[in-house]
């Protein structure tokens, strides 16, 4: 069984799922765009966040199969997160129905925080193949680092269209608590490291 | 400082910022203190009040005792709008987040 899911076309066509429900839904009935914004966005966030938590569960809890098992799969999970930032636009585009007023709304904090991050998974998601990560050499990591001010912005995205923070915060602060624990292990982990040297050296 | 130690400062920086001050966003956008649901006019009055001024409207329900509308106002904007079940009057109407009326 856990074989069949080892399978990495499988895993992909999992992440797909939930894609093909929605869009099924909305070719059905297109009045649906309307609440598929909101699911397609939640969907895009928490694959970005669950890609995003690997590397700080990794400096916690060092090398385990079940972390191994999930780094080999974050490419195809950070992709399907940008997969599904993309598909959120599209019923956007779709609910809003007009470009004058879709213009109108670029202008707005809630609105702009949206679309700087859908730009910055585009480019990481794009770069995400063995040749553009050879091509890049050091600067392929630095890109990927983007990530970073991509989920800040995809925060204030979400607290700002909402107008409440219980939703966001629920997806965010697990992520925030692995990564403060993440530095301050890494600075703990240094100041060690230099006190070994001290008394070595 | 590394450029990624950097990031993940700014980000944990931010994101404990907004924590720290939830205020402004804890309660949701509007209260409406209207007394029993027996005493409110219905939403579909509401509803079909607005579509005669121009409005579209996509979605209608209840949020912080008042009711919440998602639609289209006649300029063309998607708003969220709230009223008051009472007296229907209009009491909040913001665009993506943007407030732009407020009674």
């Amino acid at each position: 069984m856990l074989r069949i899911l080892n399978i990495p076309q499988l895993f992909w066509v999992l992440l797909a799922i939930p894609a093909a429900a929605m869009i099924t839904g909305f070719v059905g009935d297109p009045v649906t765009a309307f609440d598929l914004v909101h699911s397609s966005g939640e969907f895009s966030i928490r694959l970005m966040i669950i890609a995003m938590m690997i590397s700080p569960l990794r400096a916690i809890f060092g090398r385990r199969l079940w972390l191994d098992w999930l780094l080999a799969r974050r490419r195809a999970i950070g992709v399907a997160a940008f997969g599904y930032g993309l598909l959120h636009l599209l019923f956007y585009l779709y609910d809003m129905g007009e470009w004058g007023q879709i213009w109108e709304e670029v202008a707005i904090f809630s609105i702009w925080t949206g679309y700087l991050a859908l730009l910055i998974l585009a480019a990481m998601a794009s770069t995400s193949n063995n040749r553009a990560q050879r091509a890049l050499k050091r600067n392929w990591k630095r890109l990927q680092q983007l990530v970073y001010p991509a989920a800040l912005l995809v925060a204030l995205h979400w607290l700002y269209v909402d107008g409440e923070l219980q939703a966001m915060a629920v997806h965010f602060v697990p992520l925030l608590i692995l990564e403060t624990a993440r530095i301050v292990l890494m600075f703990k982990r240094r100041s060690a490291r230099n006190a070994k040297q001290a008394l070595t050296g | 400082m590394k450029f990624s130690q950097a990031m993940m400062a700014l980000a944990a920086a931010t994101a404990m910022q907004f924590a720290a001050s939830p205020a402004a966003f804890a309660t949701g956008k509007m209260k409406c203190d209207a007394g029993p649901q027996s005493g409110w006019k219905s939403r579909s009055v509401l509803e079909a009040q607005l579509k005669k001024d121009g409005w579209k409207v996509k979605k209608s329900m209840v949020d912080g005792g008042c009711y919440e509308v998602y639609g289209v106002t006649p300029e063309g904007q998607n708003v969220e709008a709230y009223f008051h079940p009472v007296t229907m009057e209009k009491l909040l109407v913001s665009q993506r987040g943007k407030v732009i009326f407020k009674k």
